[in-house]
């Protein structure tokens, strides 16, 4: 019999979540809440093993009910938090992390703020070790806020400055401001992780105080560091900070030729293109040809009038010097399978027209050496072009008649 | 200056508010017109009897009826089981109930007897006490090692593999992933007429493109293009590429292509078709180029294959990626780069690229700590995100749902656990405008479930630099399943309505969307596909942003542990936003009690008249037990006796009486039993026409007064004709047999109880 109640008893639990989930995904708030209430019964006897047990259970649905339910206030909120840290120990940082998020998110930012700290200061045996995780990322948040409180107080300090005044109680709070947010900062961005905010906030730190080097140093291991997920913002970081310090060419090339390995895709592959499109070394300039080729590749880029303007400008000089055709026939080599019905065909042709002119202007002088003049993008564009009476477009008609036999040498 | 810094939550955000038109889903196309075979159950292949109660008292895990389905065989196909053994031996097994010649002895044996052993065991199948006869048991044992045409070890060991995959396939059927419907959208913003493509038939291998006409209700025009295929359609994927509409289908042995031109009303060509020979599991369409799709096989074969140049392999490796895990299952689908592919198994996602396959890949998708899965956690469906964002895939498993982005794999930029009841096998995207939310819908095939979830891309702030993370807009909300429209429907006889909840909640097959815009007003029409082959639909409006929820403030204090949240909404004192509030209440009223509207209404009649009339009569799935006289009784105990008996001339008699009275013999054994009261029809008397008065009475109320009226005239002239009988009785024969008069007396005696009996309970009025 026991076992048998045991069975009832579970069974009704299930029974009871269904019912929760249930009026939760039909946005019946308070019915939801009424069923909770008979839910929380089943801690009675909560012996489950399961990846999510009742509590933590409890807490999720209550969370998600009280942000939802229209009669719901913050100070019910508190409250109902406050019951959950004490119902389990086991995710007692779990539950003040989101507690801040959820203050954070309305704006309460000195209340999570005190959570934050009080939360940092938690100690309760061996479950301190084991939520370790947590409370580095507790402690990184407090230093988070402890950044704005920073830059907040830099601003005031910065106006007044201005105005010849100096106020150092201010600057004090402001130092002991830096003092604790650098240290947490640095503190969580040293674990392997994405940590993209926290990175930026702690450069800006020590790039205002003039440590040039060790925000370098921090963004190089950000980057480098092989135990990090491959992360392209590294890369733009490290990128816009060598590019606010005025570094050399040669170091932002690398730092973007990096960001061009790993996504050939990235936004700033135009101006990594341009920078290389305007150097004096022909592997360079074969490069930017090649990142071009490599963006325009991808769906997102298709309507890229920027970059469609970035290789027809590369292949109408390539051309016009008659030097390095065979950089654009090894680009091409492997594209002219699918390229002709990606970018050129004939129902592109028509739309691009009709949406965006300058679009299909430069696509079509692409199109024209790269297929030659009988192409049905070219010969589209150019014959509405023409129509429509626009100069540029008999200009370059002109023009890719003229070096017709470069398609040629191009395809052959 | 920097601005002042903003949190917004990852979820929960505020979405899009996205209402159900109606109270249940309607159904859009007219049922399938063939009877639909209900897909396996678990009562088909488990074991019942004795020995499941036995295990059961053992908790003991569900067991399969292995001898059942080796019997099926044995009885469904003799001649692959014994054919040659058979022919060879049927000279010497006599069956016949005549006796064996002495000069035929010699050689034949007789096996009457162990047939009918065999007919006896069939007739008490299910009977606790069932016991082998030593017969049986002897033959079987002799025969066992040389009687049948495929050595029975390996038979038994085939059967067994079947049902456990069989078994397996009950929980968790991963052959409709992908789904088998599929909308193409109008050619142009403004045009109202699309294209449904969707599977029929009884065995769900006809292809229909049906013309869709998108106006206040969705209906199709026209009759559809169809086409008959050579398999059960599993998936039906499309892709619009070049401004043409793709359209894969995938069956087990066969995949196929179609495209439909731009032009409205052109009639869909198919393109090619390939056969792979191990079953296909995976077959997307490429958004990118025209002509080109992806196709996996369960032997982890991963295909290119465009139209105009074929299939280039771009993997095979049966084993699985990251670790090992027994599903054969595969997926490969698009990516941002035209040249890339995703491949999938159950642990995870791969990106290969098909220009050099074998040295460019990377992994985009691991179970494991990075994604923070649980323990057991699997893909379950993999899906390119290209018309959100570009560099986007969702990837959904049986626990969650996950958003990652190309350009930074195996960390997902979302996360949210869907908590379904069973693993979402169809996915859809309806992207939103460059401000709305892009929708997202999630469906489950066995339980049905539908969920709407809505999520924004990265946005780039107007500062350059600033974007908003990936995030869930809004609590997801769940939608109507098939099976709930069944309450909506006109009352019907029970079963009829057992049958249609059978057919209402047939697993669902697929799902589609489709976003309609009329004028200002915008819904989402969301299809859904049954594995019956019926196709409902459900309609959601876009309500425009609702004013910021006013937050209620510390009125009504609570001490901690009471809530005031349960109090009676009428009780809670009125505030500022007591109108929002009340707004809101009536909303949820209505999500409790709706009513279909009259235009839905008539679409649950005129689909329910269909079905009737298309399916007659239906098959019954479940037959009542019938018992054989054969089985009840032996040859040998039915023989006429030579000389009838005195009980049997007896029984006789009973027999006739009853039959002559239309009543039952409730006991035979003596005493002399009492036939049930019957109320005897009322014969009918010349004038006028008793059915017809009957009626009368009946109709203008007064049945009961005409009942008694009729009941009463019956006594009387039956009293009449007993005192008639008996006269001639005593009159004809003055001397009779013992039996005759106690027959005869008998005969009385139940007709005397008859009418004695103060109220018949009247069995057919």
């Amino acid at each position: 019999p026991s076992h048998e109640y045991k069975l009832n008893f579970k069974k009704s639990k299930e029974v009871c979540l269904s019912y929760i989930q249930d009026a939760m995904l039909q946005k019946q708030w308070k019915r939801a809440a009424e069923f909770l209430t008979f839910y929380i019964e089943s801690l009675e006897k909560d012996f489950s093993t399961e990846y999510m047990g009742p509590s933590e259970m409890i807490w999720r649905i209550g969370t998600e009910i009280l942000c939802h339910h229209s009669n719901s206030s913050m100070k019910e909120f508190n409250s109902f938090i406050e019951q959950m840290k004490t119902l389990g120990v086991k995710r007692y940082l779990k539950v003040c992390l989101e507690h801040a998020f959820h203050l954070l998110c309305n704006g309460l930012i000195d209340e999570a703020y005190q959570n934050l700290s009080l939360a940092e200061s938690w100690r309760f045996g061996e479950q301190t070790i084991i939520q370790n995780k947590e409370l580095k990322l507790i402690q990184a948040y407090r230093g988070l806020l402890d950044y704005y409180s920073w830059r907040k107080q830099k601003n005031i300090l910065l106006e007044h400055g201005q105005d010849g005044f100096e106020d150092l109680s201010v600057e004090q709070e402001m130092h002991s401001c830096f003092r604790k947010a650098a240290v947490s900062l640095k503190e969580i961005i040293e674990i392997p992780g994405v940590w993209d905010l926290f990175v930026k906030c702690y450069v800006d730190l020590l790039e205002f105080y003039g440590d040039h080097n060790e925000a370098r140093q921090v963004l190089n291991e950000y980057a480098y560091n092989s135990k990090f997920p491959a992360n392209p913002n590294a890369h733009v970081y490290l990128y816009q900070f060598l590019k606010r310090h005025g570094e050399s060419k040669k170091s932002l090339t690398s730092a973007l030729k990096i960001l061009h390995d790993i996504v050939p895709s990235h936004e700033l592959m135009i101006d990594f293109n341009i920078m290389l499109q305007k150097s004096k070394k022909r592997k360079k300039r074969r490069l930017g040809l090649e990142v071009i080729f490599a963006a325009l590749d991808y769906a997102g880029w298709k309507e890229n009038v920027k970059a469609w303007s970035c290789l027809a400008r590369q292949m109408k000089q390539i051309v016009m010097s008659e030097k390095h055709l065979d950089w654009i026939k090894q680009e091409w080599n492997s594209r002219k399978d699918w390229w002709p019905a990606f970018h050129f065909s004939r129902y592109l042709a028509k739309r691009n027209w009709q949406e965006n002119e300058s679009l299909s202007y430069e696509k079509a002088l692409v199109a024209g050496i790269l297929l030659g003049k009988d192409c049905k993008y070219f010969k589209y564009i150019s014959h509405q072009g023409c129509k429509a009476q626009v100069k540029r477009f008999r200009i370059l008609k002109k023009f890719v008649n003229k070096h017709s036999p470069v398609y040629l040498r191009i395809s052959s | 200056r920097q601005a002042e810094t903003a949190f917004v939550p990852r979820r929960g955000g505020t979405g899009e508010t996205w209402e159900p038109a109606d109270a249940a889903a309607v159904p859009f196309l007219p049922p399938n017109a063939s009877c639909w075979v209900p897909s396996l159950a678990p009562e088909d292949i488990l074991y019942r009897g004795v020995l499941r109660r036995k295990l059961q008292a053992g908790k003991c895990e569900a067991t399969l009826d292995f001898t059942k389905q080796l019997g099926h065989f044995f009885v469904d196909h003799p001649e692959d089981a014994f054919g040659s053994l058979g022919r060879l031996l049927h000279q010497n097994f006599h069956l016949g109930n005549s006796k064996l010649r002495r000069h035929a002895r010699e050689s034949t044996i007789r096996m009457t007897a162990l047939r009918e052993e065999i007919d006896r065991l069939e007739a008490r199948r299910g009977c606790p006490q069932q016991h082998l006869v030593p017969r049986l048991r002897w033959f079987s044992h002799l025969s066992r090692d040389w009687l049948f045409e495929v050595p029975l070890g390996l038979l038994a060991d085939c059967v067994h593999e079947d049902l456990l995959l069989q078994w397996a396939s009950l929980f968790f059927d991963d052959s409709p992933t992908g789904g088998a419907l599929a909308w193409l959208p109008p050619k142009d913003e403004g045009a109202c007429m699309g294209r449904l493509v969707y599977p029929g038939g009884q065995a769900m291998n006809h292809l229909y493109f049906q013309d869709v006409v998108l106006e206040e209700l969705p209906r199709a025009r026209g009759s559809p293009a169809e086409f008959e295929l050579n398999g059960r359609i599993r998936q039906v994927a499309a892709a619009r590429a070049d401004g043409e509409d793709f359209v894969g289908v995938r069956s087990d042995y066969h995949c196929g292509v179609w495209r439909v031109p731009a032009r409205t009303g052109a009639a869909p060509t198919p393109l090619q078709v390939i056969r792979t020979s191990v079953p296909a599991s995976c077959l997307t369409v490429s958004p990118h180029l025209p002509g080109e799709l992806a196709v996996c096989t369960q032997s982890g074969a991963v295909y290119l294959w465009n139209v105009e140049t074929g299939l280039q392999r771009l993997r095979h490796d049966p084993q699985t990626m990251f670790f090992r895990d027994h599903s054969p299952w595969h997926w490969s689908d698009f990516t941002a780069h035209p040249r890339v592919l995703s491949c999938a198994d159950r642990t995870g996602l791969q990106c290969l690229d098909a220009r050099a396959p074998g040295r460019c890949h990377f992994d985009l998708f691991k179970v494991g700590e990075e994604a923070g899965c649980q323990q057991g956690e699997r893909v379950v469906l993999p899906m390119y995100l290209g018309r959100a964002y570009p560099s986007q895939h969702l990837v959904t498993t049986q626990f969650s749902m996950y958003v990652l982005d190309e350009r930074l794999p195996l960390v997902p930029v979302l996360k949210w656990a869907h908590m379904m009841k069973a693993p979402p096998l169809f996915a859809h995207l309806t992207p939103g405008g460059p401000d709305g939310s892009h929708k997202v819908l999630l469906g489950s095939s066995r339980t049905q479930e539908l969920l709407l979830l809505q999520y924004r891309g990265e946005k780039r702030g107007t500062g350059g630099g600033s974007r908003s993370a990936c995030q869930l807009a809004g609590p997801p909300q769940k939608l109507h399943s098939i099976a709930g429209c069944l309450q909506h429907l006109p009352a019907q006889l029970p079963y009829r309505h057992r049958l249609l909840q059978q057919r209402l909640s047939a697993p669902a097959a697929g799902l589609a969307a489709a976003l309609q815009q009329d004028g200002l007003q915008e819904s989402l029409l969301v299809f859904q596909l049954s594995e019956a082959g019926d196709v409902f639909y459900q309609r959601l409006t876009h309500k425009a942003a609702p004013p910021p929820a006013p937050a209620s403030g510390d009125e009504a204090a609570a001490a901690p542990g009471s809530s005031p949240l349960f109090d009676n909404p009428a009780s809670s004192p009125p505030g500022l936003g007591s109108e929002g509030e009340e707004e809101q209440e009536e909303e949820e009223q209505t999500f409790y009690f709706p009513q279909p509207s009259p235009a839905a209404a008539l679409r649950y009649r005129r689909w329910l008249k269909a079905i009737s009339k298309g399916c007659g009569e239906p098959p019954r799935h479940t037959r009542p037990p019938t018992f054989g006289q054969k089985r009840l009784f032996t040859r040998k105990e039915l023989e006429e006796p030579s000389a009838p008996s005195a009980l049997h001339q007896q029984a006789r008699q009973w027999l006739r009486q009853a039959m002559r009275d239309g009543g039952r013999i409730q006991c035979w054994d003596p005493p002399a039993p009492q036939p049930p009261a019957l109320p005897q029809a009322p014969e009918p008397a010349g004038d006028p026409d008793p059915l017809s008065t009957r009626l009368t009475a009946a109709w203008s109320g007064d049945w009961e007064q005409w009942r008694e009226e009729r009941t009463s005239f019956n006594v009387a002239q039956r009293q009449r004709a007993l005192r008639e009988r008996r006269r001639r009785q005593k009159r004809a024969h003055g001397r009779r047999s013992l039996s005759a008069s106690f027959t005869s007396s008998l005969t009385y005696q139940s007709e005397l109880s008859e009418l004695s009996d103060a109220a018949p309970p009247p069995l057919s009025p």
